[in-house]
């Protein structure tokens, strides 16, 4: 006998099948996961922005210094000048260490302080 | 936890917040994108790409369109780019748009006499194998449950190009049943004679 019935509404079936999830499917995990990376991703940008932000504020400051020093306090430019000249290799060392400090404190230990964190949490 | 609330707390930079908003919009997402890129691997690295996309945007999401609008645009968007960035390195391993006209014609299927789960499996697999710009718009409207409106906005289409996809990708469908049962009064027939 005709299975009518089977194909009778078409319509219907066009609908339930329209309306049926595909198969697909993400980790049950997934949202943790896209969570963890993000934040991750996120808090080294955040601590590079902090750390520009610092060194900003400490380079204007020196900036600041030196142009009340020259202007207000009449100080003599090219004395300065010969000094820093005459004693580049130190002034820039001791730059270089200041700046490497300032990373290692704003970025590097906050970053593996927030990495570790996270670990400890997993477990 | 309505949408802007959401919002606000992922913006706060609540962690738990935005994991909360992956859930609640993950599935749209896994249709939206896996509709257009069907790599099981590849889906999954999309989807995230997608959320961290949300994250890095969200705060210039202005509430002008719903929440569920705005990710089901960057889902879209991000699963054409990586579908054409991968047809541009030659890496993908499917047509991305057969022609309609060929999934129209008679096939092997169609010969045999199918029950009604298999009708559905049949039907399921030609959705799947309908042009790209089909397979969004039917995801959107019948699963989604978006209106002609955001569908138009997030996949920038025409309204009329739209309907157009919904109502030939209706009438393929509904063609293909009517054939089988065409088929099925045939073979009954023959069978009778027979």
């Amino acid at each position: 006998m005709l299975d009518e019935e089977k194909y009778m509404d078409s319509d219907a079936l066009v609908d339930q099948v329209l309306k049926q999830a595909p198969a697909y499917s993400l980790p049950a995990d997934f949202a943790t996961m896209v969570a963890v990376n993000v934040g991750r991703r996120f808090a080294w940008q955040q601590y590079i922005r902090e750390f520009l932000i610092y060194l900003a504020a400490i380079i204007g400051i020196v900036v600041l210094s030196v142009g009340m020093a020259l202007i207000w306090y009449d100080n003599d430019l090219k004395y300065w000048l010969d000094f820093l000249i005459s004693n580049l290799d130190w002034i820039a060392g001791i730059n270089l260490l200041v700046v490497f400090v300032l990373f290692t404190d704003r970025v590097l230990l906050r970053y593996f302080l927030y990495r570790s964190a996270l670990k400890g949490r997993d477990k | 936890m309505e949408d802007g609330e959401l919002v606000k707390q992922v913006l706060s930079g609540n962690n738990n917040a935005f994991r909360f908003l992956v859930s609640k919009y993950q599935r749209l997402v896994l249709h939206v994108v896996g509709r257009i890129i069907r790599q099981q691997d590849e889906m999954e690295d999309t989807c995230q790409e997608v959320f961290i996309k949300v994250f890095r945007r969200l705060k210039n999401f202005r509430g002008d369109s719903k929440l569920s609008t705005w990710i089901a645009t960057i889902a879209y968007n991000t699963a054409i780019t990586a579908v054409r960035k991968k047809n541009r390195r030659g890496e993908l391993s499917y047509n991305e748009t057969p022609a309609l006209v060929e999934l129209e014609k008679n096939n092997e299927t169609e010969h045999k006499v199918l029950e009604h789960n298999e009708i559905r499996k049949y039907l399921l697999q030609l959705i799947e194998s309908m042009p790209v710009n089909y397979r969004t718009v039917i995801t959107l409207y019948h699963l989604e449950e978006f209106s002609y409106k955001e569908i138009v906005e997030i996949t920038g289409m025409p309204e009329g190009t739209v309907k157009s996809y919904l109502n030939r990708a209706r009438a393929m469908l509904k063609g293909k049943i009517e054939k089988l049962a065409r088929l099925e009064q045939n073979n009954i027939f023959e069978d009778h004679v027979g």
